[in-house]
């Protein structure tokens, strides 16, 4: 049962926090998951996106962070935050024609370890949401584990899986291309949203979200176990 | 290095009154704004709110309606909203809800009042719609203005003769022939002790002394056009032109104050310049056949053109245009007086609609009609008028001027009648309004004699004007007439929405901008019982005569002005691109600027036309 599921979140939390080294990682563990019962305009999230050179948490890095919070279903543009990583190796030119992230630049940005306390602060106590959040999850953890040698748990909503869980509840075949997210947003009525960065996706990750919560409470207000 | 946000700063940056923010305001604003999505058919703010931001559509669509469920505006993409509530305090007054899924971003009411107190362009936009802003609008319009071609934009005083020749009152007709001769000019001015008391031209020696017979000794003032017209020397080139040809006159005394200062002439602006609609008007009594009139008619659209590139109102195109037409008219009733005859009774030939109010733009159609003395016999002066008002009528026709779909032309039998009949005819459309006769109504209250006794048309006009003044149910008649065309403010929508492939669509200047107004005007003219047809003489004669108030003709008059520019643009354009001129405007052609306040023009016209149904309960004859 998925309610079993949320409540174990917050156990594994509370174990997790118990054998976590003291720093960064147990201070974001310190704060509670919100309750799966509490309305979804009442819950903070924090929509993030990451820009990396692949897509093997073990190997590949992280260039860039881009998260905005949402509250009371709206997002916050003032809390918003770009991050630049430097990457210990030379970025791959394959993906820097996709994030447009190039050495130089991406060399006027911090190390990692400057960067993931700032990350695990603004998560803290908050769900994150990402589109297809396996990735962001999976590199938060992966950094996590070479920063501090401690893998935390980040409860997310995956905007993709949101989507994917209503089309197959409605029966409808899901053509290929079809969860992206631009192709999502347009779906929703939301505009084109512009250059490939990580705030970028972030910022429209968020706006997709909040038309998902949207059209999903014709019958009242949603709680976060609705969409989670 | 890049600034973040950088997506929404762009939207903004398109966007009014955004676009009027320095570019380091706009780099800081993005971080001050929330963003929320609302399902179609969500209620943002309603009566009873205490709203807290400006709204700004990212994308979707709102409606706002008052209190009784009534649109007000529907907006789109880059659009604001919740200024006004903002602007009191916070209350909310009209209920705004999304007709579409949309995107909003919200600045804070501090954030808002901040800006509007350091960015007047931005304090600016937010001002109450319509009159005022209008007006702002109008004069940065003015301000852009830079061309100065030939005798439009020039002041008078530049284009006229300084040391007029004159001579007193009591001087003889033969000093003032001798003074034109030695000086080389066409008329002396005639003035005592320093005052203007009347112009003698050459053509008033030959046609009021030579010709009638009076001695060349008699005094000068027995001949001379008394009080004439006159310019102030400040007054532009285009101002004179339009005097000239409105009073088909071809000399203006120019005066400082009332000082005498100087004497502008139809042929000092033809040499400056010899595409001059005042050459153009010279030229036409100059011709013998319809064929000749028709070839002069086809230059009409360049002079149009070249006026519009010159920056003149369109109040003054329209009597430059329409003064064109008048004189296409009187010399086609000259010509065809030689060919039929002297007329066997006195008439008078008028010109109704658009011509007869002095505000022709394109070619249009005609309507006219001819009001005969009633020594008129129908069995041995029938036939006479009859021939005369085809030849005309068709004249007209080939000329450009097509015949009327309505049959309201001189040719008609029925708008060919004696004194008496057209008054009973006024008596049936004043006493026993209905639709029929309150069409041909708005028609023949707006009448102007173009050629023969002009005394008939001004009895027929006394007889029936204090009539319509005081009579109640006549008004509410013609103040429903009034409210037929309602001014388009939902098409507002099409603009911002082209992708809704609605872009095609296309908004009627005349209808539903130019005509709402004149019928106003008319309203206001009968109620106030004051002469004349011109809509912006009506409107400025009737704040006088209080049946309109001041603000409120300076609003129509602004919205007239600013509306007739975007149509006479329009037109220039079409015949830039050798196009029929029309009154179709696309959302395509037209600039943000002028879309802004042509929404505010036609905001004006929608609460004056609210009021005037107030006023007469006009909308139970609808």
């Amino acid at each position: 049962m998925i309610l079993d599921w949320i409540l174990n979140l917050d156990q594994r939390r509370r174990r997790l926090l118990r054998n976590a080294p003291p720093g960064p990682v147990a201070d974001y563990l310190s704060v509670p998951f919100p309750d799966r019962n509490r309305y979804c305009d009442e819950t903070e999230f924090l929509a993030l996106d990451l820009e990396t050179t692949g897509l093997e948490f073990a190997r590949d890095e992280i260039l860039s962070v881009g998260f905005v919070p949402v509250r009371a279903l709206r997002l916050h543009f003032a809390d918003s935050t770009s991050l630049m990583i430097r990457p210990a190796r030379p970025i791959p030119p394959d993906t820097a024609v996709v994030h447009q992230i190039f050495d130089d630049q991406a060399a006027s940005g911090s190390e990692l370890h400057e960067i993931m306390p700032l990350v695990l602060r603004a998560l803290a106590g908050k769900i994150m949401i990402a589109h297809h959040a396996p990735v962001e999850a999976g590199f938060l953890a992966a950094a996590c584990q070479r920063l501090y040698g401690f893998k935390p748990i980040f409860p997310a909503i995956d905007t993709l899986e949101l989507e994917k869980r209503s089309l197959r509840r409605r029966e409808q075949v899901v053509r290929s291309g079809a969860l992206r997210l631009g192709a999502l947003r347009e779906r929703y009525g939301l505009p084109r949203h512009g250059a490939h960065n990580a705030l970028n996706d972030a910022i429209a990750v968020a706006e997709l979200f909040l038309a998902q919560v949207a059209h999903r409470s014709a019958s009242g207000r949603l709680r976060l176990g609705d969409v989670f | 290095m890049t600034i973040e946000l950088q997506d929404i700063r762009d939207f903004l940056a398109a966007h009014r009154p955004f676009d009027q923010l320095p570019p380091h305001v706009l780099d800081g604003l993005p971080r001050q704004l929330e963003a929320r999505y609302v399902r179609r058919d969500t209620v943002i703010l309603q009566p009873g709110d205490t709203n807290s931001a400006l709204y700004i559509l990212r994308s979707g669509a709102v409606a706002v309606r008052d209190e009784r469920g009534d649109l007000l505006q529907q907006l789109g993409e880059g659009d604001c909203f919740g200024a006004r509530s903002l602007l009191r305090g916070g209350d909310v007054v009209d209920k705004t809800s999304a007709i579409e899924d949309s995107l909003l971003y919200q600045l804070p009411a501090d954030a808002f009042h901040m800006l509007r107190s350091e960015h007047r362009q931005f304090a600016y936009y937010f001002e109450p719609m319509g009159g005022p802003r209008l007006r702002e609008a109008m004069q940065l319009r003015g301000g852009m203005s830079n061309s100065d071609t030939g005798v439009i934009t020039p002041p008078v005083r530049i284009l006229m003769r300084s040391d007029p020749v004159s001579l007193p009152s009591s001087g003889s007709i033969a000093d003032a022939a001798r003074m034109m001769t030695d000086s080389g000019i066409s008329s002396v001015l005639v003035i005592d002790d320093g005052v203007l008391r009347g112009i003698v031209t050459d053509r008033d020696i030959r046609s009021r002394c030579v010709a009638a017979g009076i001695s060349r000794e008699r005094p000068v003032q027995e001949i001379m056009t008394r009080d004439p017209h006159t310019i102030d020397r400040n007054s532009l080139g285009l101002d004179a032109m339009v005097t000239m040809l409105h009073h088909n006159i071809r000399h203006l005394p120019v005066v400082d104050g009332r000082r005498v200062v100087g004497v502008l002439t139809a042929t000092d602006m033809n040499q400056r310049q010899s595409a001059s609609p005042v050459y153009l008007v010279g030229n036409i009594g100059k011709q013998n056949s319809a064929e000749a009139l028709a070839a002069i008619a086809r230059r009409l659209e360049q002079v149009l053109l070249a006026l519009v590139d010159a920056d003149a109102t369109a109040q003054s195109i329209g009597r430059i245009i329409s003064a064109i037409g008048d004189a296409i008219t009187r010399r086609l009733l000259q010509l065809a007086e030689e060919k039929f005859g002297a007329p066997p009774v006195p008439y008078v030939w008028f010109t109704a609609g658009s011509l007869a109010r002095a505000e022709q733009t394109a070619l249009s159609d005609q309507d006219n009609g001819v009001i005969l003395s009633d020594a008129f016999v129908a069995d041995q002066h029938g036939e006479y008028f009859e021939r005369l008002s085809h030849w005309v009528c068709d004249g007209l026709n080939a000329c450009g001027y097509m015949y009327c779909p309505g049959g309201v032309m001189a040719s008609n039998q029925k708008w060919r009648q004696p004194l008496r009949v057209w008054k009973e005819y006024f008596s049936r459309w004043i006493d026993t309004p209905e639709p029929k006769a309150l069409m041909h109504a708005s028609i023949f209250f707006d009448l102007r004699a173009i050629y023969g006794e002009a005394q008939l048309l001004r009895e027929l006009q006394q007889d029936t004007l204090p009539r319509t003044q005081n009579n109640a149910i006549f008004l509410a008649y013609m103040a429903a007439n009034a409210l037929q065309y309602r001014p388009p403010l939902g098409f507002f929508r099409h603009f911002v929405l082209v992708h809704d492939k609605q872009h095609d669509r296309t908004l009627d200047l005349k209808k539903n901008g130019i005509i709402p107004i004149v019928d106003l005007a008319r309203v206001y003219a009968l109620a106030g019982g004051v002469h004349g047809v011109n809509t912006v003489d009506r409107l400025e004669r009737s704040a006088a005569a209080s049946s309109l108030s001041k603000d409120g003709a300076t609003d129509l008059l602004d919205a007239l002005e600013f509306i007739g520019m975007v149509r006479l643009r329009h037109q220039a354009d079409r015949i830039r691109r050798q196009q029929t001129p029309d009154n179709f405007v696309s959302p395509t052609e037209i600039s943000r600027f002028d879309r802004d306040h042509l929404k505010d023009a036609f905001v004006i016209v929608q609460t004056m036309q609210e009021a005037l149904d107030q006023r007469y309960q006009a909308t139970r004859f609808l």
